[in-house]
């Protein structure tokens, strides 16, 4: 896919799922799997979601743009209910969330979330949190670290049985090794996952967006409009 | 046992306890008043027969079947645990209302709270019985909590088989506590973490007996390694095998021990009483101890008889308890000669 460039588009501007900046930018229907049982970590994670059960959204609509400094991701996927999880008023619930997988350096595993010495980096969105990103890391499976809570941006909007939810970062980070560092004209690969609450998706249950680039989608971005 | 170099261990008599819940306001006191944790119990004394805390616990699954697979389990609610109710006592001591107002909760009617059903028991008059059954973590060897983890976030000490939750590796996936069958590991809704009891890893680590142990008026609670042949832990479960784990067909093998309560005979219809009928019946303490149970209550009840008769039984010595101190395997340090004992990031 491409990144829209958008010229004197304010992180702000862009971070509004309903600006009108968002309507010249080309989005793309992307079909999402669940991520395999066989895959989870722990035996009660496997019981509890047997293969076939993961991956409540089963696609997502995105598009994506750039000013020069900052790269958004806008998302958009049918979810009839909000599940804000917790926030101190939480039960057994479970937040909606999604995040946009980065590799850190070209050839990062996709499906086990990285690997030793190949990290790689979500900005991640959940509902509960709506307006602070997390930006992690990983290097495999049950490795995912918070690095901080500032430099991933997001906004979601429920309504009408959909969510829309921009995730917007840098596309530069200083001093950090183990997150996505950007280039325009380079360009990188994505991937998306997101985290259907209502049907207790967590940790490593999810869906996922898998691409013709060894799982990854191949994105490009330039200073053309 | 694993390679793991000790075990610590508890056994609590249940023919001793008063359900006066010094135990579980003491561990509540030092571990469970902070952020988030209102709800939480680390210890809970239910009346037996009961539901108990969480609301019919024993019903949520988790643990492993007989061949070791994870059985599943479910989150329980907040209601199953029952709220943390709040009082009117701003209204009452300082509101200058004199007697006009009496205690009362604040918001709506409960229903549901950690000892809801207290002293309720079962059996019909005369023959109603009922016991406490004190229960915290039971620290086990095959921790359920630690094997559902994906992030191994929960850890087992390797000097004496505490288990803990490292919050700073915990991101609230709650898979530990849908797998805890026992349900004593608790979600901290403000810090989206797992929690739970810490064995009192803080004064172990110093010589101390933990809170509850120690506060215990009881005198039931005996703490010490499992493999100490000289302390009350071994003698009870592995010696006079009095003490036994509950639930053991959860498949965690437990570290906490229970010496199955006795309980008074029945009356007969004629009312007098009848020796052979105990009130308690043998068929519910299996339900909850397992076969074993009946070989436990013939040696205490043996036992006793000993030493009614000659005046000698080291297993009613060891229950009497006549040394407070002797309870503790050694960890019968003073906690007011500690200078600090705190919460540190692994909990
Ligand atoms: S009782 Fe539950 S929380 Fe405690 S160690 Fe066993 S499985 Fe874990
Ligand atoms: S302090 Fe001892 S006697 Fe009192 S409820 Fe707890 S275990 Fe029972």
């Amino acid at each position: 896919m491409k990144a829209q460039y958008i010229r004197g588009a304010s992180l702000d501007v862009l971070l509004d799922p309903d600006a009108a900046a968002w309507r010249s930018v080309k989005s793309a229907t992307l079909p999402l799997s669940g991520t395999p049982s066989a895959l989870q970590p722990t035996a009660a994670v496997r019981t509890e979601f047997p293969e076939g059960s993961i991956g409540a959204i089963k696609q997502v609509s995105v598009a994506i743009a750039h000013n020069g400094g900052e790269l958004a991701f806008r998302l958009e996927w049918s979810d009839a209910s909000a599940e804000s999880g917790a926030g101190g008023q939480d039960d057994v619930g479970f937040p909606d969330a999604a995040a946009i997988l980065l590799p850190v350096r070209p050839g990062a595993p996709l499906m086990t979330m990285g690997a030793p010495g190949q990290p790689v980096n979500a900005w991640y969105w959940r509902a509960d949190e709506n307006g602070t990103g997390r930006q992690v890391t990983a290097q495999g499976l049950g490795t995912t670290e918070t690095i901080d809570r500032e430099s991933v941006k997001c906004r979601g909007i429920h309504r009408q049985s959909e969510w829309a939810v921009v995730i917007a970062r840098h596309l530069r980070v200083k001093g950090n090794q183990q997150v996505a560092q950007i280039d325009v004209g380079t360009g990188t690969a994505f991937s998306i996952a997101i985290w259907e609450g209502g049907h207790r998706e967590r940790a490593g249950i999810k869906s996922f967006a898998l691409g013709a680039l060894e799982g990854w989608h191949p994105l490009t971005l330039n200073r053309s409009s | 046992m694993t390679a793991r170099k000790h075990q610590l261990a508890m056994v609590m008599d249940l023919n001793k306890c008063l359900g006066c819940h010094t135990c579980t306001v003491a561990c509540k006191t030092l571990w469970s008043n902070g952020e988030g944790m209102d709800y939480m119990w680390f210890n809970t004394v239910n009346t037996m027969p009961g539901r108990g805390t969480p609301r019919d616990w024993e019903a949520m699954g988790g643990g492993f079947d007989a061949r070791g697979n994870a059985r599943p389990g479910r989150l329980p609610r907040r209601q199953e645990y029952g709220e943390a109710w709040k009082f009117n006592h701003d209204e009452l001591y300082h509101g200058g209302n004199g007697d006009s107002r009496h205690l009362e909760i604040k918001g709506g009617t409960p229903e549901w709270g950690p000892n809801w059903d207290e002293d309720e028991g079962a059996g019909k008059f005369p023959n109603s019985y009922h016991f406490y059954l004190p229960r915290i973590c039971n620290h086990c060897t095959h921790a359920a909590c630690q094997a559902a983890c994906p992030r191994q976030a929960i850890e087992k000490r390797e000097s004496d088989g505490i288990v803990t939750v490292n919050e700073d590796r915990c991101r609230g996936y709650r898979f530990c506590q849908s797998a805890c069958p026992y349900k004593k590991i608790y979600f901290n809704h403000q810090k989206k973490v797992a929690q739970k009891c810490i064995f009192c890893f803080p004064r172990i680590d110093e010589g101390v007996a933990p809170a509850c142990a120690r506060q215990c008026p009881g005198r039931l609670r005996f703490v010490g390694y499992r493999d100490d042949q000289n302390a009350p832990i071994y003698k009870l479960v592995d010696k006079w095998k009095v003490a036994l784990p509950l639930h053991p067909e959860y498949g965690t093998e437990p570290n906490v021990f229970y010496v199955p309560p006795i309980g008074p005979a029945s009356y007969g219809a004629d009312g007098d009483i009848d020796e052979s009928r105990p009130r308690v019946p043998d068929e519910y303490l299996v339900s909850l101890f397992g076969p074993k149970v009946l070989d436990a209550l013939a040696t205490v009840k043996a036992e006793r008889e000993r030493k009614r008769i000659t005046g000698k039984s080291e297993l009613m010595d060891l229950l009497i308890a006549y040394e407070w101190k002797s309870m503790f395997g050694g960890l019968d340090r003073d906690p007011s000669t500690v200078s600090v004992i705190q919460w540190t990031k692994k909990r």
